[in-house]
């Protein structure tokens, strides 16, 4: 049996444990309530800008009238041959099954594709989901040509993908998670475009865990591109968590006094949702068939911001669940620990006892 | 916002992808649409604009004049009410300059390797276009 000597030794270190948990609780706390303002404060811009593009489609055909065909490549639904698969994962460990999940989320959903004969792109956004992904498949290859041609004074390049396997690495974005401006979501969101509409892939879906507040959270598969329905979520899976993981969630965000609601719209939202639908006439700088082919790419940005900002809450109540559990796990320890020191101390006092009791008796 | 009607100024407000940026009222606004500078006054017939590269700047009002630097956005004029929604939006001073003239040889160079693709003329255009707005908005002259 372990001596008293060595058990309180174990307990000043599961202290010491408890202590860091605990601080990285606070921070995590800290972290969410910034992440959880950011996501709010990101809302009024992403109204908007849905209004202009629900105001335009009202002033424009964005169907050919004789052959019904979609005027806009973004709105044009191919059969799925090539599909992106845009998985958001964490930077960092130490936040529970975070990371887990959202990597189990997407390997269904691209079992079941691969299960089909369509090929995936995959393009990982964080630390560890580049890590795993890097790991087990290809980087995308693309073969670079160059023409010359008018003597020399002209040069046309182009890039040409040459696939390899079924599942390969297309893109990936280390960056993006440590500080998400939209000027770096803009260019992702662009150069997916790109990809989509010279056809290399045919739609785009983003794995992600949603974020709505403490209470309401889940792994969503959602579809980015071609956009089904403007201003809806198209969502085409979701994990909902277990009653088990919520309780515990909820205690962490009460025990730090985080509200476990979605927090009221702000007056700002309020007013962003009339933003474009006043009941008046406007008038358009351009034409609105222009506007809506400048605006449609930012509202694919607009989405893909805030699935990370989302993500990014969520990271962090997950980091703030997970050290919450060990804070406790480790008061746990720390009174069985004790338990068995006192029993232990307690056994050798009265073995000390005994022993003087036995030698006065034999006196 | 009641008191900024009845003195017939405008309700200003610059909303960019993180934040409201600016809430405050003016006289008049001075707005970089894709077309070309256009100022709003009170009571300006309602208009839906989209805004390239250049400088929103507010004068009179209750915080007096202001400028600051857009990149993209959209415009929504009201008799009583401007609505900026702006991708990047920025005081002058905020600009990164040396970030800017990067852009503009960034933007040159895309420009001259273009080739025979329209859509990558279009991008060069844009970037040289936000580029030389930028380094004119922190130079103080645009």
């Amino acid at each position: 049996m372990a001596n008293v000597l060595d058990l309180r030794r174990r307990i000043r270190s599961v202290k010491n444990t408890r202590q860091i948990t605990k601080a990285m609780k606070m921070v995590s706390a800290a972290k969410l309530r910034r992440a959880q303002e950011r996501a709010m404060a990101a809302r009024p811009y992403a109204q908007m800008l849905l209004n202009v593009l629900e105001s335009l489609v009202r002033r424009t055909d964005l169907y050919n009238e004789e052959t019904g065909e979609v005027l806009h490549p973004l709105l044009v639904e191919r059969e799925e041959k090539n599909i992106l698969v845009v998985v958001i994962a964490g930077d960092k460990g130490f936040a529970g099954g975070f990371n887990a999940n959202v990597g189990k989320a997407a390997q269904k959903f691209i079992n079941a594709r691969t299960a089909k004969g369509q090929n995936i792109d995959l393009e990982p956004v964080g630390k560890k989901a580049i890590g795993f992904y890097k790991r087990k498949f290809d980087a995308a290859f693309y073969e670079k040509t160059e023409e010359h041609y008018d003597n020399d004074l002209s040069t046309h390049y182009e890039s040409i993908r040459q696939r390899k396997g079924q599942i390969e690495v297309a893109a990936e974005h280390l960056e993006l998670l440590l500080r998400t401006n939209f000027e770096d979501v803009t260019a992702m969101a662009r150069d997916i475009i790109k990809r989509y509409e010279r056809a290399e892939i045919d739609s785009v879906y983003i794995v992600y865990n949603e974020f709505k507040s403490v209470l309401q959270q889940r792994i969503v598969v959602e579809k980015l591109l071609p956009i089904r329905k403007l201003g809806e979520h198209t969502i085409e899976s979701a994990e909902e968590r277990t009653d088990e993981e919520r309780d515990a969630a909820i205690r962490a965000a009460e025990s730090e006094g985080i509200s476990v609601r979605e927090p009221d719209m702000t007056e700002f939202e309020a007013e962003a949702k009339k933003f474009g639908t006043a009941d008046v006439d406007y008038i358009f700088d351009q034409a609105p068939e222009d506007l809506f082919a400048h605006l449609l790419p930012r509202y694919v940005a607009t989405q893909l911001f805030h699935a990370l900002l989302e993500s990014t809450a969520a990271e962090h109540a997950a980091r703030m669940t997970a050290t919450d559990a060990a804070t406790k796990n480790a008061g746990d320890l720390i009174d069985s620990l004790s338990l068995t020191m006192n029993r232990v101390r307690q056994a050798a006092i009265t073995k000390e006892i005994i022993e003087i009791v036995s030698g006065a008796a034999a006196l | 916002m009641a008191e900024g009607i009845q003195n017939g100024l405008l309700a200003v407000r610059l909303v960019t992808p993180d934040r409201v940026l600016l809430d405050a009222t003016a006289e008049a606004v001075e707005l970089p649409s894709a077309a070309g500078y256009l100022e709003a006054l009170y009571g300006a017939a309602p208009l839906l604009a989209e805004l390239g590269a250049g400088e929103v700047r507010l004068h009179g009002g209750t915080s007096g004049d202001q400028k600051f630097f857009v990149a993209w956005g959209f415009v929504e004029v009201l008799p009583e009410r401007v609505t900026i929604l702006a991708e990047t939006a920025m005081h002058p001073d905020e600009i990164d300059r040396a970030g800017a003239v990067a852009d503009l040889a960034l933007g040159h160079k895309m420009w001259a390797e273009a080739g025979d693709d329209g859509a990558k003329y279009d991008e060069a255009n844009e970037i040289t276009r936000k580029a030389e707005e930028e380094i004119a908005s922190a130079d103080g002259k645009s």
